[in-house]
């Protein structure tokens, strides 16, 4: 972690609660391609973040992120 | 006597009550913060996946932008990402972005990292357009950027402070960030806000480092009263409070505006409402008219431009059998690859070629029919066993025309289809030279497949094998990550190398062979 803000080189977050490791600036996009759940995005899924806000398939992601599909979160 | 005197303090103090609500009604300034973050452009209104019902349109943003200014003193912000993403402003390097923005009246500006996309000279011309500041106070070595701008509203001064995300140098060209330092965010506001003392009531953050930085950014420095956020793409239905910080951001691609309504007394923020308003045709039904002319007008040029002539290929261009053979076509736009990142060999899907180029003049459109999805270069240090699994995988679903097959470039080798899926990859060579399972190689490929598109491991797992990243002297050095080229869509750069070519004669020359 650089700084407090940037993210690191091999960017870890979770997609539905899996791990998933991603180069920086990929987005939200790659993360579900990485979790093979882009398909549910392409028919519509909405993502969530983990505070249960809908996010862009081109948002931004950072260290730890946590992302949800097809569920608003785990919490629910 | 007794009952009277009550009377009369009740009176009094009734007085002094009302006197002093009255006192504070008069202090109290209602103003409006309109916001919008990450618009990259998308002009025109446009249907969502899943979705039949238009939504955006910047000329309908741009009305409804209008009316609510006029309801209460107000601010028009933008967080970051405007100029860069879509075809409407990417032809013409953001400057149609920047002639909306205009039009509109923004008040302010930050910068987001999508804003080096187009290099720092681009960036510098499209500041200069701007009627309005454009941000970006942890960036040094441009002067063009303001750190802050005050502006003041109904009476109450706002000191607005632009920031991007530090991690801009790693997802951009290093060319376009060449000589730059983004710095600390946090120490950065910090320090604006002791300059900002005496000169502004409230503190706005126009932030583009996403919204779980922003929460961090709120907790660790006192004395921000609003962030409006971007980079993230959050839609967040209403604002949150963190320590005394609101913090707002409204999605994405000018689908809402964000409206934040603030009270401020003396001074002091004493009551927020906020909400996103959607954006649609339907919902707005009247564009602003001068913003639709400007959006309409560039998307006749878009038009043109598409259909511009920028070469000439010599033989047909073969896209059709990307899926089970190597084919010209791919191993012209593989060559692309390797040559930008400077890689020794390249590895691509072939369904993500998407369709052929006749023998003859080749125009823009016709290259974004070849690769029409938003992909990237990226580049990254394979072992010589890795190559080999992940030529592998690429041949494990040939016989279901499956999009994963490889077209290569600065590597050769034969296969065999009557070996099972996992065993068909006979030699592999890497520039003439016999493949080394140890010895690592720098590999191009797409974004895509980086992330593990198409089923592809073999690049996660080395990301993950990743250490050491530092940024030095603006470029990238990182364990396996060598290039990554983030804000340049693989379809421009194939455009770019179809205008300096000229003319284009690839051939098939034996990368792939079966050899049963």
């Amino acid at each position: 972690m650089k700084g407090g803000y940037a993210n690191p080189i091999e960017m870890k977050l979770f997609v539905n609660d899996r791990q998933i490791d991603l180069a920086p600036g990929m987005t939200v996009r790659h993360a579900l391609i990485g979790a093979g759940l882009f398909d549910e995005a392409l028919a519509g899924e909405k993502v969530f973040d983990e505070w249960g806000n809908e996010v862009g398939l081109d948002g931004a992601l950072c260290e730890n992120a946590k992302i949800y599909v097809g569920m608003k979160t785990r919490k629910g | 006597m007794k009952r009277s005197g009550i009377a009369a303090v009740a009176s009094f103090a009734f007085t002094v009550f009302f006197f002093f609500s009255f006192l504070a009604f008069v202090n109290a300034q209602e103003i409006r913060i309109l916001h919008v973050n990450d618009f990259h452009g998308f002009a025109e209104d446009h249907k969502r996946l899943g979705s039949d019902a238009p939504q955006g349109g910047i000329a309908y943003l741009a009305a409804l932008a209008g009316q609510l200014r006029q309801e209460k003193p107000s601010v028009l912000l933008a967080a970051g990402d405007m100029i860069q993403g879509n075809t409407w402003a990417n032809l013409f390097e953001g400057r149609p972005s920047i002639e909306v923005m205009n039009a509109m009246g923004f008040d302010a500006m930050t910068v987001g990292n999508h804003e080096f996309d187009f290099g720092k000279a681009v960036l510098v011309k499209r500041v200069q357009e701007a009627k309005f500041p454009v941000l970006g106070a942890n960036i040094e070595g441009l002067d063009s950027l303001k750190p802050y701008t005050i502006k003041e509203v109904g009476g109450v001064r706002l000191g607005i402070i632009g920031i991007v995300t530090e991690d801009t140098p790693s997802a951009t060209h290093p060319d376009n960030v060449e000589g730059l330092r983004f710095l600390p965010v946090a120490k950065t506001v910090e320090r604006c806000i002791g300059e900002l003392k005496g000169r502004a009531d409230i503190i706005v953050v126009l932030s583009h480092i996403g919204y779980n930085a922003d929460m961090a950014l709120a907790n660790s420095v006192k004395g921000i009263d609003v962030i409006v956020g971007g980079h993230s793409h959050t839609k967040t239905g209403k604002h949150i409070v963190v320590g005394n910080t609101i913090i707002v951001q409204a999605w994405e691609h000018g689908l809402v505006l964000g409206v934040l309504d603030l009270t401020v007394e003396d001074g002091k923020i004493v009551n927020a409402v906020s909400r996103l308003e959607e954006v649609s045709p339907q919902k707005i039904k009247k564009p602003r008219e001068d913003v639709a002319r400007i959006v309409d007008e560039y998307t006749r040029q878009v038009n043109e431009v598409m259909g511009r002539v920028i070469g000439k290929a010599s033989v047909d261009l073969d896209g059709e059998n990307v899926r089970v053979r190597e084919t010209n076509l791919g191993n012209f736009i593989a060559d692309i690859f390797k040559k930008e990142s400077g890689a020794d060999a390249t590895i691509i899907n072939g369904g993500g070629i998407r369709a052929s180029i006749k023998k003859g003049g080749i125009n823009i459109k016709s290259i974004y029919s070849v690769l029409p999805f938003n992909n990237y270069i990226v580049a990254i240090k394979l072992t010589g066993k890795q190559v080999k699994d992940a030529l592998e995988y690429g041949l494990s679903g040939i016989e279901a025309k499956e999009g994963r097959f490889p077209q290569v470039a600065g590597l050769s080798f034969t296969y065999s289809t009557k070996q099972p899926a996992g065993s068909r990859i006979k030699d592999v060579f890497v520039n003439g030279k016999s493949i080394d399972p140890e010895k690592q190689y720098v590999v191009a490929t797409n974004d895509f497949l980086a992330a593990g598109g198409d089923g592809y491991q073999v690049f996660r797992e080395a990301i993950r094998q990743s250490q050491d990243f530092a940024i030095i002297g603006g470029t990238i050095k990182s364990g396996n990550i060598v290039y990554n080229d983030a804000g340049r869509w693989l379809r421009d750069v194939v455009v770019k190398a179809v205008e300096e070519k000229k003319n284009i004669s690839p051939s098939v020359e034996g990368r792939i062979r079966e050899s049963n």
